[in-house]
């Protein structure tokens, strides 16, 4: 009896202890996946032709209002960049109100208020609403177009398309768009400051007077308004916009290559190579492989666990990050692959990349793949529809492509049911790595040899334009003689050799500050002195005296290292060119190239150190017309004008990564051979 | 881990603390080992954020160990007994959700936002966390690289970027905010393994953590986990160690010139500020969106706009449980002086100080504010923030429906008063940052 009790208590002791211990070494479960409740959109349509949609939320006091146009694409031809223009030039005044007084309004109920060329947003609280809208109305009925502010937005703009020239991501997306598109299409078309100078306040207007109907236009209202209440105010602000005949506009849909081609452009300051390799898609929301399209993007390069970021990054260390996307759209959508590579490795990265594509195509994913690109992309879908616009972006999607009333609600039980065998046949259909757009820019002394193997190399400058393809007409040329041909171009060895020194003023304007910038050439002697001033006071000076070279900020001075010196010293003469041979430069003819439009020789000058410095002397002129520094920037020359006898440059563009935008600068005075003393330096 | 730090804080205080006129309801509950715990249930999207504040951040250091708290932020991302190194993110991830966490001066903060079906998931996680993360040599080894490279990235390589640590060594004689949560590398490298988990030990204990759980939720099932995976953890053993110093007030101003790898000059101010708790509180935070808050502000429309002194400038209260910083940054426009734009900021606040604001732009600020706490309560991550926040440092988690009560309190003259006597010009820090290149030869 006494055992039996023991062991009753025993046994009873152990299930309440493995009932207590909780086995930590399972993860628990996922629980039955949650119902995802997309709520609806109510819509009503006004007799003027808007559509409106309704997405009630009150869960905070607020309501927000976004009007939508749907038009064709534009080509905007000699005029691009026009719709760039629009939105700010709609909320740049009305008939009532300045710009200011617009700002101050919408500031004082903390409210936001902002315009695109296809779109007006406007949101407040839910006891500000009637304000908002009035101000919202008096932007899409009153707008006065002010040639100040259109005058204002040429000017950024213009500032932006410099600074653009020379960003390496800007330059891969217009050599995209070109060479994928062509320039006769809308994605394809390139502003240009020519495109930008035409675009007039008229233009501006009429677009305005054509586009902004109601009968293509689309109101989504989201927050803390029910169906009715949006009625009447819709009704109260809207009813009266008139409705009218919008034209239409339809365009060839850019084909796939026969086989791979390559694009390049030459940025010869690249120590990455920013590979893009593209292929367009005819995919829209909607179609059969839309949402196999977004599981196959996830698995080849949608994430930092995707193939391609372990592949070239992980596992290759190639770059910081590699990715792909694909696009839909109703004209035309996009494959992409792209990473920023280190120059070296540019030809071994498109390898990796092809091998990728074509491996996703040919061998598919695994099962795992899928399971987790599911999950990812279900999670983000989830969260997605906490914010209320999403709702609206949906019904809105729903009505723009005809889509079946419950695609939405479906869309991840549709997302789910996918297999293997599915999304290997999306990737297969989606995808031909065969008769890819393989684009670089980068260093192409360095890297187009080695990009040959791809595909044919087609050159590209960086507007998007194909590469003023420029041989050397005459192939006896020679570095030497480029540099003969520059000194009888501006005035003759023996003009030329009269000049030994000479003192210069330029002036300049940073972001509205007068700058000046003073130089002081002693070529005969070695001796040069640079001084940058802004208002009056020595921003920055340096100094080479001696044989001895020093940079001064405020007072303060920091002597040049001997190699620092011996490299400025290469800058540092009036007339450069009559000292190269003195100095022991090595000097390389490499070809001709497009310098902004003109054919220039390229020569590469090299110190015994191996600096380097690279001017491009005109082929027409054979004057020089750009000088490009690693550590200083480029420098443009133009507006050549006689002085003693020899043609001088009166304008100098500079620009460099440590100047926010390119300086202008006009030489204001300039003295040749004056009495130098040990002031000047 | 990586996201927020103490300069995240710096930028991220410019959100206001949440609020939303519809009240927000929430259960709450105590287990024995003293984890206290948040429920907030909102059915409209199938989601649910979890998040495990410890009220402990740099403040709570030993002076000679600086940077712990938030390398333990890093650390508990390693991995538990049952949870292998470095898998921490991709099981979240891999369930379909999104991670991340922050360290302040006061707490560490730890959230993850997945699909309601994977709450018991997110539950066991924290859980793992709290009872036996890794806290060994080779996590250590490896995260101390990573803080390494964190540093260089968010201090050393990028401009202005000690504003916050440099500031605050100056900003305190006594108190421990002196040194920021980034802490010293030297200390880390110093430190032995026994002393990490003799933090871990003291901290990262059921009784100094708030657990919030806020979405799609069945608020009894939701318990029933919570005691399931939290119920063995075991209290901690001794009192959670908090300083308690006062920082003495400034009777004259610190001026320093800081020579950094920037362009351009910057100027920056520091005002110690009454606790985050404080009533002051909200009139300051209130001043600080008069003076640079929007396009339309008095600064901003003064310095940049009109005379076009400076790039940009910026007033931020960074506000802290025994007392933060009014900073004032400023960064100045092309070839103007440092100490000229420093008067004309003095000018301002010498205005605010003497006349006040007018009524028309003391409505507007209302109205702005009233924008603002509203719009800034419209996500489960935020609610869960706030909850958690409510709790650990305002000690009512239900002070997150009264803020907007205490912001409409405060009038324009109570405004005008902060102004006067937070804002002292003879007791505060005044930092220049020039470039290097300026520096004088040493």
């Amino acid at each position: 009896m006494k055992k039996i009790a023991i062991s009753f208590v025993l046994s009873f002791m152990i299930a309440v202890v493995s009932f207590a211990q909780l086995d930590r070494s399972q993860f628990p479960k996922s629980g039955p996946a949650p119902e995802i409740k997309i709520g609806e959109a109510e819509t009503f349509t006004l007799d003027n032709g808007l559509k409106v949609f309704v997405v009630k939320n009150d869960k905070l006091p607020r309501v927000a209002f976004t009007l939508v146009l749907e038009r064709d694409p534009l080509l905007e031809g000699d005029k691009a960049g026009l719709t760039g223009f629009v939105g700010e030039m709609m909320t740049g005044g009305t008939t009532s109100r300045t710009k200011d007084q617009l700002d101050e309004e919408v500031d004082f109920i903390g409210g936001s208020l902002s315009a695109g060329s296809t779109s007006i947003f406007a949101s407040s609280l839910k006891k500000h609403q009637t304000k908002i809208l009035e101000l919202m109305a008096d932007v899409l009925y009153n707008p006065v177009f002010p040639q100040e502010e259109l005058d204002k937005l040429k000017k950024q703009s213009i500032t932006a398309l410099a600074t653009s020239k020379d960003d390496p991501g800007a330059i891969s997306s217009r050599l995209v768009n070109a060479m994928v598109y062509g320039k006769d299409h809308p994605y394809g078309e390139v502003t240009t400051e020519e495109t930008i100078n035409n675009i007039t306040v008229e233009d501006i207007k009429k677009y305005y007077e054509t586009f902004f109907k109601p009968n293509i236009a689309y109101l989504a209202i989201v927050g803390d308004m029910d169906k009715a209440e949006a009625e009447k105010v819709v009704n109260e602000f809207f009813a009266k916009w008139e409705p009218g005949d919008v034209p239409k506009f339809t365009y060839k849909t850019p084909e796939r290559l026969e086989e791979n081609v390559v694009g390049l452009v030459d940025r010869s300051s690249s120590v990455q190579t920013n590979i893009n390799i593209v292929q367009p898609v005819e995919l829209k929301i909607g179609d059969e492989n839309y949402i196999s399209s977004r599981l196959v993007n996830q698995i080849l390069g949608g994430g930092s666990s995707s193939r391609l970021f372990m592949n070239l990054r992980e596992d290759k260390g190639y770059t910081y990050g590699a990715y792909s996307s694909i696009s839909s759209d109703k004209l035309i959508g996009e494959i992409s692959a792209n990473a920023a590579v280190r120059t070296e490795v540019t030809d071994s990265a498109v390898v990796q990349f092809i091998y990728e594509l074509d491996r996703l195509v040919k061998s598919g994913v695994t099962e795992e793949e899928l399971e987790k690109a599911k999950s990812n992309l279900a999670g983000s879908f989830g969260r997605s529809l906490e914010s209320p616009s999403t709702i609206a972006n949906f019904a809105l999607n729903t009505e723009r492509y005809n889509l079946p009333k419950d695609y939405y609600a479906t869309y991840l039980q549709k997302m789910n049911s996918y297999t293997v065998e599915d999304i290997n046949k999306a990737a297969a259909d989606l995808i031909q790595p065969d008769k890819m757009y393989i684009t670089a820019v980068g260093n192409g002394s360095e890297i187009k040899d080695k990009l040959t193997q791809f595909g044919e190399v087609r050159m590209y400058d960086n507007m998007g334009d194909p590469a003023k393809e420029i041989e050397m007409a005459d192939a006896s040329m020679t570095a030497e003689k480029v540099l003969e041909n520059y000194i009888s171009a501006i005035g003759g060895d023996e003009a030329v050799s009269q000049i030994k020194a000479a003192k210069l003023v330029m002036a300049a304007d940073v972001m509205g500050n007068p700058v000046q910038i003073a130089m002081t050439f002693d070529d005969a002697n070695m001796r040069f002195g640079q001084k940058t001033m802004v208002m009056g006071n020595v921003m920055q000076s340096s100094t080479m005296v001696n044989g001895k070279g020093s940079i001064s900020a405020q007072g303060q001075t920091i002597e040049m290292t001997d190699e620092q010196y011996e490299e400025a010293k290469m800058n540092a003469f009036f007339i450069p060119e009559l000292h190269y041979a003195a100095m022991g430069y090595a000097t390389q003819l490499d070809g001709v190239k497009d310098v902004e439009g003109t054919p220039a020789y390229k020569v590469i000058i090299s110190n015994p150190s191996g600096a380097k410095v690279i001017n491009y002397y005109s082929v027409e002129s054979g004057l020089k017309i750009k000088n490009e520094n690693e550590k200083a920037g480029d420098t443009f020359y133009s507006d050549y004008q006689e002085k003693n006898g020899v043609l001088v440059p009166m304008s100098w563009t500079m620009k460099s990564p440590m100047l926010p935008v390119p300086l202008e600068a006009k030489i204001e005075t300039l003295e040749i051979n004056p009495t130098l003393t040990e002031a000047d330096f | 881990m990586r996201k927020f730090t103490a300069l995240g804080i710096l930028t991220g205080i410019l959100s206001i603390p949440a609020f939303a006129q519809n009240k927000i309801e929430f259960k709450e509950f105590d287990l024995d080992n003293g984890l206290h715990v948040i429920m907030h249930q909102d059915q409209s999207t199938p989601i649910v954020v979890t998040s495990v504040l410890y009220h402990v951040g740099s403040k709570n250091e030993n002076p000679e160990r600086t940077g712990f708290a938030h390398f333990f932020e890093h650390l508990m991302f390693e991995g538990s007994e049952n949870i292998e190194r470095g898998q921490y993110m991709n099981i979240i991830q891999g369930r379909g959700g999104t991670l991340n966490a922050y360290t302040s001066n006061d707490i560490t903060y730890y959230y993850e936002s997945l699909p309601s079906n994977e709450l018991e998931l997110a539950l066991y996680m924290e859980s793992e966390r709290m009872l036996h993360s890794k806290v060994d040599e080779t996590g250590v080894e490896t995260q101390r690289e990573v803080v390494k490279e964190e540093r260089r990235q968010r201090y050393e390589n990028q401009p202005y970027g000690t504003i916050l640590p440099e500031t605050l060594k100056r900003a305190y004689s006594k108190h421990p905010y002196q040194w920021a949560p980034i802490g010293s590398m030297e200390h880390l490298n110093a430190a032995s393994i026994e002393e990490f988990q003799q933090f871990y030990k003291d901290f990262y204990v059921p009784n100094n953590a708030t657990l919030t759980i806020a979405g799609d939720i069945d608020y009894k099932q939701t318990e029933d986990w919570v005691r399931k995976y939290f119920s063995e953890i075991p209290m901690g053993k001794k009192d959670i160690y908090r300083p308690n110093v006062n920082e003495p007030k400034k009777t004259e101003e610190i001026r320093d010139v800081i020579y950094d790898n920037i362009q351009i000059p910057a100027v920056i101010q520091a005002y110690n500020l009454p606790p985050k708790t404080d009533e002051d509180s909200y009139a300051l935070s209130m001043l600080s969106t008069y003076l640079t808050g929007g396009a339309s502000s008095l600064m901003t429309k003064e310095l940049v706009d009109k005379q076009q002194k400076a790039l940009v400038v910026a007033a931020i209260p960074l506000e802290l449980e025994d007392g933060g910083i009014f900073i004032m940054y400023s960064i100045a426009n092309m070839g103007v002086e440092p100490k000229d734009l420093e008067s004309e900021i003095d000018k301002l606040i010498l205005q605010v100080q003497e006349e006040g604001l007018s009524d028309q732009d003391f409505t507007k600020l209302k109205n702005i504010m009233e924008n603002n706490i509203v719009s800034s309560n419209s996500s489960m991550a935020g609610i869960a923030e706030n909850l958690a926040e409510a709790h650990a440092i305002y000690g009512d988690a239900n002070y997150i429906n009264k803020v907007m009560d205490a912001y409409s309190k405060v009038t324009k003259e109570d405004i005008q008063r902060v102004a006067k006597e937070y804002l002292d010009l003879k007791g505060r820090v005044v930092l220049y940052y020039l470039p290097k290149a300026q520096q004088p030869a040493q």
